[in-house]
């Protein structure tokens, strides 16, 4: 009886040890916050898959990883990749990249790190994909960088967007949608977290080009050779880095060309706002608007209420071929969120998302919209004698501007009453 | 071992008030934790309040500490033999300990009331109504200057502008940086664009909830120019904590100054890529 006893409390006092060191284990290794990886991007590597019929065999998938860690490294410690020819100086800034990469903490000065991951992830996801853990809840989704695409910019529809393009964004926010201001943070942040969108942008470009290179190879090929192949086949191993190194020049010359390329906007000439010419600009623009050149009603609508137009999608969400939905499921399976249409936009709210001014409300007509149905008006030109000058795009603008104080339904202006105004 | 109870309990009392010793004077880890400086003519009274109810809350709290350790210590259970001594209940100490409490809430809340009024309901008049006497019911009251809405997770401002009435073409937006002139009342309605938020500036001592749906005015008088911070006082979501602005108070010229610039870039109606030289700043 006496054993039986000492038996089972020295059990219990086992028990009670393993779980005293378990628990001071987890302490030491930071409670279960699992190393910070990039995700790959699965959704597009299945869709080359579909397109091409074949399947990508397991060291071609993990070439692609392997490269893209060694041109960009991890989220923990982020690099640049160094390509003869190329120069990222003027495009990203690694020292830059570093602020906001790793995780969230300051070092001895006070200097902040980690800054991606304490304003950005939880929406825009470790890779920049647009899927962290609260971007199922949104509407709009956040933004997926891997494309390269942004909407609200001063280049044309297809181009990347400049560096103070993207700076706009995080200074202003996006109206409208969830992307909030951070105009109160210091302007080194900002500055860091415009690096390193552009250089998750630039990983997600070489990863979708390095899909696609996969699926031109022959079966079995992969995209490099293991360096004991090297050994007289030394040709076709430095060929073979040679086309990686040219995806990635064909994925940055983009970027270093945009910041040349934000379309200049000649300034109005004086007396655009007097009251008497803005009333015949805005009716010039409201005939443009219901016009067949411009024909903005198409989309946005009768009343320009948005609802011209309800079943399109904008490009994030046509990879996910939204018609099929046998391919619809398998992107959904691997993470992708539930397709939505894209809206037009509502243009009697006044809310603008890629800004109010009048010069960004020129470029989203003049410039189109990228990655969305929006597409840039025609311009007249010696071969187009029907496309629009600048002054027409202006009274568009004009027009655009003046339709949330415009009345629908022409009777005094009612104004919202609040169900309850104090005082 | 009894000893060491009372004991203990006595810290309680000893280190509540080192706590608020400390972070009244400032110190060590406690540096900031007090009130930020009021820089609101009408922030005083709030301030008096706080300190009254703390002072008054403080001396009990201090009391009651210290009286428990007394207890504890006089009738350990290893020091008296003596038993327990069981009464009936007094009436006199029952309505000592209902009578005390209930005048000093009754005091507070008639000492508050001013406060309360001037805070939340007596917004400032701008002129005298028809009957051309201020202080009566037909007193024109001072219009917002500008509208800020609570939205996750920012908080959007709207000028009224030059004809200064909001939801005109002339009104100024903006976010998250909010300017004001400093040395006048200055009068502000807040609304929220979807959840509960909650408006507070610290430094003016101007703290209201949003509520979707409802308009609502705040105001103050500022007397110190700097920036100050704009929070949300009411957990509204999982980027509560992004929820920060910056007030910046001014004197009216610069004001002005600031609110036509602010104008004149949302008019903005002409652009030249920066050259060369500057590309890289």
């Amino acid at each position: 009886m006496r054993t039986e006893s000492i038996r089972s409390r020295l059990s219990h006092w086992t028990v009670r040890d393993a779980m005293a060191a378990g628990l001071l284990l987890a302490f030491a290794a930071g409670c279960g916050s699992p190393q910070a990886e990039f995700r790959g991007n699965l959704v597009y590597v299945k869709r080359k898959e579909i397109e091409g019929q074949t399947s990508f065999t397991r060291p071609q998938s993990a070439d692609m990883a392997n490269i893209l860690a060694a041109y960009f490294g991890t989220p923990d410690d982020p690099h640049l990749p160094k390509v003869p020819g190329v120069d990222m100086g003027p495009l990203v800034d690694i020292e830059r990249v570093k602020m906001s990469a790793g995780k969230v903490a300051s070092d001895k000065t006070g200097q902040p790190q980690g800054l991606y991951r304490e304003h950005c992830v939880h929406c825009h996801g470790i890779t920049g994909d647009g899927l962290g853990p609260t971007a199922a809840f949104l509407n709009p989704y956040p933004r997926d960088y891997r494309m390269g695409r942004f909407k609200f910019k001063s280049t044309v529809k297809g181009q990347r967007p400049t560096h103070d393009d993207l700076k706009k964004i995080l200074h202003d926010g996006v109206a409208g949608t969830a992307m909030p201001s951070f105009k109160v943070l210091d302007q080194d942040e900002v500055e860091s977290l415009v690096h390193y969108v552009k250089y998750l942008s630039l990983r997600g470009e070489v990863e979708r080009r390095l899909a696609d290179e996969v699926v031109e190879l022959d079966e079995g090929e992969r995209l490099v050779l293991d360096a004991s192949e090297k050994e007289g086949n030394a040709e076709a191993f430095n060929g073979k880095i040679a086309r990686l190194n040219e995806i990635v020049a064909e994925v940055v010359q983009p970027w270093l060309e945009a910041d040349g390329l934000a379309v200049p906007i000649e300034q109005r000439s004086a007396g655009w706002d007097d009251p008497e010419a803005m009333a015949k600009s805005v009716a010039r623009g409201r005939e443009l608007f219901y016009g067949s050149i411009a024909n903005c009603v198409k989309c946005h609508g009768d009343s320009a209420l948005g609802d011209g137009q309800i079943n399109d999608y904008d490009d994030w969400t046509k990879e996910l071929e939204p018609a099929k939905p046998q391919a619809l499921s398998q992107y959904l399976a691997l993470g992708a969120l539930d397709p939505r249409n894209i809206r037009p936009r509502n243009l009697r709210l006044g809310i603008y998302r890629g800004g109010r001014r009048p010069i960004d409300l020129y470029w989203r007509i003049a410039n189109g919209i990228d990655g969305t149905p929006m597409p840039a008006v025609p311009m007249k030109t010696p071969e187009n004698e029907k496309g629009l000058t600048p002054d027409d795009i202006w009274s568009i603008v004009d027009y655009v501007r003046s339709l949330p104080y415009e009345s629908l339904s022409k009777q005094d202006r009612q104004l919202p009453q609040m169900t309850r105004e104090r005082l | 071992m009894g000893r060491f109870w009372s004991l203990l309990f006595l810290s309680v009392p000893i280190l509540g008030t080192l706590a608020f010793v400390l972070a009244i004077a400032g110190v060590g880890p406690f540096r900031d934790h007090w009130l930020p400086e009021n820089v609101n003519d009408y922030g005083g009274v709030i301030d008096q309040l706080f300190m009254f109810i703390l002072y008054l809350t403080g001396v009990i709290f201090i009391g009651t500490g210290v009286a428990l350790f007394w207890f504890m210590w006089k009738y350990d259970a290893e020091k008296n033999a003596k038993p327990a001594v069981y009464m009936h209940g007094s009436h006199a100490l029952e309505i000592v300990w209902s009578v005390l409490p209930a005048a000093t809430l009754l005091f507070i809340a008639i000492y508050q009331m001013n406060a309360w009024a001037d805070q939340k309901m007596r917004r400032p008049v701008a002129e005298a109504g028809p009957d051309g006497i201020e202080g009566t019911e037909d007193d024109v009251l001072q219009a917002p200057i500008v509208e800020v809405t609570g939205r996750q997770f920012e908080w959007r401002i709207r000028y009224a502008g030059k004809d200064n009435v909001i939801g005109t073409p002339d009104d100024v937006h903006g976010v998250n940086d909010l300017h004001l002139p400093v040395n006048e009342d200055v009068v502000i309605q807040i609304k929220s664009m979807d959840v509960l938020h909650s408006f507070f500036l610290p430094h003016v001592r101007v703290k209201q909830d949003v509520v979707p749906g409802m308009k609502q005015f705040v105001w103050f008088h500022g007397n110190k120019s700097g920036i100050y911070d704009i929070v949300c006082a009411e957990l509204c979501g999982w980027g509560h904590y992004k929820m920060r602005g910056k007030m910046t108070l001014e004197s009216r010229e610069k004001f002005d100054a600031w609110l036509a610039e602010q104008y004149a870039e949302q008019e903005r109606s002409g652009f030249q890529p920066k050259t060369g030289a500057d590309e890289n700043d």
